[in-house]
């Protein structure tokens, strides 16, 4: 036994050290890393979340970062995991399961080498040297096909297929896919997604979902205004229309007689009056506003004939300003400053058993609707999140065209030039880049393993396959077999794979250079008697 | 949470190779057990001879009813899976409005063969991904099936409408409620859009009293409400003027808190003569447009009208209905085609609507109050709903609902199909068929898949007390023979050319039945772990 220290901590404190400290992080990280790991590839599986909340809300999921975001964590290694996928997800929004997969087994491996009595640090050196060896290669094998705009946009389409295939939307993913790079390709550069709005309803089945030119606000307009307008110029404000208040706690009138009640009461409608027309003298004919419009004030719209859209959500009217270019305003004194927007059309459509307001040939170009139909809210809000993972990707690719093969082929090319180099190093550094080697192999494993296949006989065959100077081949899910990954279509984004690759030895890096965790007492609540 | 998880994992992890599927199979296994049950407690109200079920709710009140949505929305299940199929009928209900309890057995049985296609070793994605294959085919075929429809056929929407009321509560008056529900869609539909109907334009007026035989369509509007006569107003006018306001008739009140002070004894009687002048005068300015009817909106800041504006009204001869909810104000204007009128300083002739006659009905216990030979009508209509007691009343209107989205439907998608289970085995037989010509593990798949569909002609006749299997034995051979249309009749207890029964339904509800089903079982087949999160 350690002969009692004299106590530095407070009670309650708890101090592990060593190697005890790092057994917990190990332990912590690979039981997250093994959580989400079923989740992997195209045949991985969904997880039910289940809310202990009030409710108990379900949602089922395939997505890597949501499921990490929503778990109870008390296990400091576990959090950093949960993390970078997180960042992952911000980032490049693919491959948050990918990247908690890898530190995984950069941690497995690395826990190995540690009971041969290698120093972490030693496995770090090592660890910094095969990545660095692997991103390069990478580099050397990634394609850009920017300057072909056809083959460019069929690697796009590739690369959605190929997000999207682990996804629900598996079974529709070439229409999906068609959706995703028509959107972001109106996106032209950009990697604002803002102007991508996406909207749910419920009813019909995935497959009736479309993308729609211009802008969807899920809103009813008014009683007896126009239903259709053309040339539409809008104001989206965010102002009071009921009455202007006098915002003084305790204020009041006092009067004498009934008929001055009267008279305020007048006043206070001459009030809302003069805001109205000040309003409409903005020379406008939709009148859009976040809070709420009193039955007087939308009677006075309809009768000059602007439709008035009440209690917009504050995300519809930023984004409605964005794509119609006009301006947020809440004052309306100068009308000569406030920017309107402008669209071609505005006109009521019905989507399932709802009513939506539609703006058509809006001035943002780039603005675009996303309408997902679904069997349920769970279809949809996965739908939702896969979509947008897509999306995700696409712009990012738009930006950096560089794409790679999927299906385990980069992680088996940067294995086997890690191997070299492992070969090529002298000195205890070397196990650790074999290691990492180890630990590249595993997310093939993984895929096949998800997959229900052989993974033992497919990775050495893959092995194989790849020692020849040039090859596509990587796992084909569907037919179970090594195949061309240039035949079967399956990219993926460089940008993606270097950000795991990055991400996760950065995370296990760290890890492991823990050697002490001081969990701190938590505060006690005060009793009241 | 994760500390727990952590230890049977770190052991599991020094074996490398060895994939722990167990615990995986295990959650697969409690969630199909789990959706299966709740498939299970709605199967015997399928069909015509189906049964109700009584929900007492933790409050007290209880529920009878034969519709599955409702069935599922009453029953609080908790288990994750279970969810996924009450939200299943809630989805059917929104697509097609009928079918919801069919969506839910076809459902069950779906995973029942996935169980045993998953303790045979097949992969869930392979089960998955043929189920998908299973549901496109299964709609062409169909398609296949369908019959085109035209609208002008009333007949043929009779029918199918009847189909759908033959399996409730109400089915003994069918034939009341299956043209009514006809010719309610049909008023609402929009020559210039005519494939859509909005079924918030029929508006459905339940009332306590007479039986379900009293209830009717009413070319016109009813509000469920008295006329306010307190005061001794009139309660029949004819040739009428109606206004809609949203403003009160009642003294005046500010936004900012006010207060008058009296102080002196005079004041009092000047402030009182005051009140009613302001009053008398808002009353003259309607009556000077003609005014003689008011529909005055609800308001909760203030009285809508008081007693001394009620006894000014009465004078001057005005109907008035009182508390008029907000959301029923865009209906209303739309029905009587006139505007709402939210200041007396706008109150002007051209925002009236007209009508010939507004009058206040008694019916059963309460009053109601009708407005009828409206000038220049909107697209709604109104159906006043009879019934007994409350629990029928309730169930009828469901019913009504039900057949109402089946005429819908067929507007939307003009196809009708045969009903009695015809379709489902005409699916069997011909995906089987299919399955045969398939290769290695779809082939499996689908055959087995195939079989389950067999599960509502089955249910239907068991829930009709006649031999299931005598009679789904009967019915694959005649479908095997070519008689596509032949189906179980409930009536006669035997298999018959369903189509000259006229037993029909909407393509629509059948084919949003099947995709609907698949694509939730495919959901619960992927699920491989449940996860408690915040």
């Amino acid at each position: 036994m350690v002969v009692q220290n004299a106590r530095l901590l407070k009670d309650e404190a708890t101090e592990e050290k060593g190697d005890r400290a790092r057994m917990a992080s190990f332990v912590g990280a690979m039981a997250i890393a093994d959580l989400v790991k079923t989740t992997l590839g195209p045949k991985g599986m969904d997880k039910i979340l289940q809310s202990t909340g009030r409710g108990h809300s379900v949602t089922v999921t395939n997505d890597g970062a949501t499921i990490l975001k929503s778990l109870h964590i008390d296990n400091p290694a576990a959090k950093v995991l949960v993390d970078i996928s997180k960042v992952q997800d911000d980032e490049v929004g693919d491959g948050t399961t990918s990247v908690v997969v890898l530190a995984g087994e950069l941690l497995r491996e690395a826990e190995k080498l540690v009971n041969k009595k290698i120093h972490p640090m030693t496995i770090i050196a090592g660890y910094r040297m095969a990545a660095e060896c692997a991103r390069s290669a990478l580099l050397q094998k990634a394609k850009d096909n920017k300057q072909d705009p056809d083959t460019f946009k069929s690697d796009l389409m590739k690369i959605a297929m190929t997000t999207l295939s682990s996804k629900i939307l598996s079974m529709d993913k070439e229409q999906f896919a068609k959706l995703a790079v028509d959107a972001v390709l109106r996106l032209k550069g950009s990697t604002n997604l803002e102007s991508i709005h996406i909207i749910k309803k419920v009813g019909g089945s995935l497959k009736d979902s479309f993308l729609d030119e211009g802008f969807i606000l899920d809103k009813k307009i008014g009683i007896g205004q126009p239903k259709r307008i053309e040339n539409a110029k809008i104001l989206v404000a965010n102002t009071a229309m009921d009455t202007d208040k006098v915002k003084i706690y305790g204020a009041r009138v006092r009067v004498d007689s009934m008929a001055k009640v009267a008279e305020i009461e007048g006043a206070e409608k001459d009030k809302m009056k003069d805001k109205v027309q000040k309003i409409i003298n903005h020379g406008i004919n939709c009148f859009v506003n976040r809070q709420l419009i009193y039955n007087f004030p939308e009677e006075l719209f309809a009768d000059a004939g602007v439709l008035a859209i009440e209690h917009a959500d504050f995300d519809g009217i930023e984004r409605l300003a964005l794509v119609t270019g006009g301006e947020i305003a809440s004052t309306f004194d100068n009308p000569e400053s406030v920017k309107l927007g402008h669209c071609k059309l505005i006109e009521e459509i019905m989507i399932g058993e709802d009513k939506l307001i539609h703006f058509s040939g809006v001035e943002m170009g780039q603005a675009c609707t996303i309408v997902l139909r679904g069997a349920s809210s769970h279809v949809l809000d996965e739908a939702e999140r896969s979509l947008h993972d897509a999306l995700c990707v696409l712009s990012q690719t738009v930006n950096d065209s560089r794409v790679l093969f999927g299906g385990g082929w980069p992680e088996m090319i940067m294995s086997k030039e890690v191997d070299e180099l492992a070969r090529k190093t002298p000195g205890k550094r070397s196990h650790a880049i074999e290691a990492f080697s180890h630990a590249l192999q595993a997310i093939p494993t993984i895929i096949a393993d998800n997959a229900g296949l052989d993974s033992a006989e497919l990775i050495s065959q893959l092995r194989a396959e790849h020692h020849k100077e040039i090859t596509n081949a990587g796992i084909d899910v569907i037919s179970g077999g090594v195949g061309d990954m240039e035949k079967l279509g399956i990219s993926e984004s460089f940008k993606v794979k270097q950000a795991v690759l990055l991400s996760a030895t950065e995370a296990a890096e760290m890890i492991l250079r823990v050697d002490e965790i001081i969990t701190c007492a938590p505060r006690k609540r005060e009793d009241r008697m | 949470m994760a500390a727990t998880a952590a230890v049977p994992r770190a052991s599991s992890s020094k074996t490398e190779s060895y994939v722990d599927t167990k615990r995986r199979d295990d959650v697969r296994q409690a969630n199909i057990i789990a959706a299966r049950a709740v498939a299970d407690a709605v199967r015997t109200s399928l069909g015509p001879k189906g049964m109700d079920k009584m929900i007492a709710s933790a409050n007290g009140e209880v529920i009878i009813t034969n519709d599955g949505a409702t069935i599922l929305n009453k029953m609080e299940v908790i288990q994750p899976a279970a969810k996924m199929l009450v939200d299943l009928s809630r989805s059917q209900d929104a697509a097609a409005g009928d079918g919801t309890t069919t969506v839910v057995v076809l459902a069950g049985s779906l995973l029942k063969s996935s169980l045993s296609l998953l303790s045979a070793g097949v992969h869930p994605t392979a089960v998955s991904d043929a189920l998908h294959r299973l549901s496109i085919r299964a709609v062409d075929v169909l398609h296949g099936m369908a019959i085109p429809l035209d609208l002008s056929n009333r007949d043929a929407l009779v029918k199918s409408a009847a189909t759908s009321l033959n399996s409730k509560v109400v089915s003994q008056y069918s034939s009341l409620l299956a043209p009514l529900a006809v010719d309610a869609v049909l008023s609402v539909v929009d020559p210039a859009q005519p494939d859509i109907v909005d079924l918030r334009d029929v508006k459905i007026v339940k009332k306590l009293g007479g039986t379900v035989d009293d209830t009717e369509l009413v070319k016109g509007l009813v509000f469920d409400k008295k006329v306010s006569h307190s005061a001794g107003g009139p309660t029949r006018v004819e040739n009428a003027k109606i206004a809609v306001i949203q403003f009160q008739i009642s003294p005046p009140k500010t936004d900012i808190e006010q207060s008058i002070v009296v102080s002196d004894y005079t004041q009092m009687d000047r402030i009182l003569r005051e009140e009613r002048n302001y009053i008398l005068g808002m009353v003259k300015k309607i009556k000077a447009t003609g005014c003689n009817v008011l529909l005055i909106q609800k308001s909760i800041l203030r009285d809508a009208v008081t007693d001394l504006s009620l006894h000014y009204l009465a004078k001057v001869k005005i109907l008035v209905v009182k508390d008029v909810e907000r959301d029923e104000i865009e209906f209303i204007t739309k029905t009587l085609n006139c505007l709402p009128i939210a200041n007396i300083e706008h109150f002007r002739e051209d925002k009236l609507g007209f009508a010939n006659c507004v009058e206040e009905a008694s019916v059963g216990d309460g009053k109601i109050v009708k407005i009828t030979g409206i000038k220049d009508m909107g697209r709604t209509t109104t159906v006043l709903v009879r019934g007994s007691n409350q629990l029928v009343l309730d169930e009828a209107e469901r019913s009504l609902h039900d057949a109402l989205c089946v005429v819908r439907c067929l507007v939307n998608k003009k196809f009708l199909i045969a009903g009695g289970g015809a379709p489902e085995i005409e699916m069997s037989r011909q995906l089987g068929a299919w399955a045969k010509e398939l290769q290695g593990m779809d082939s499996y798949c689908i055959k087995e898949f195939a079989e389950a569909l067999e599960v509502i002609p089955y249910t239907l006749a068991e829930n009709a007390g006649l031999n299931s299997i005598v009679i789904v034995t009967e019915l694959r051979n005649r479908h095997a023979q070519g008689e596509i249309n032949a189906g179980i009749n409930v009536r006669k207890g035997q298999i018959t050319n369903i189509l000259e029964e006229n037993i029909v339904q909407p393509l629509l509800v059948s084919t949003s039945t099947i995709t609907l089903a698949a694509e939730c079982v495919r959901m619960i087949l992927k699920i491989d772990d449940i996860v408690t999160v915040r």
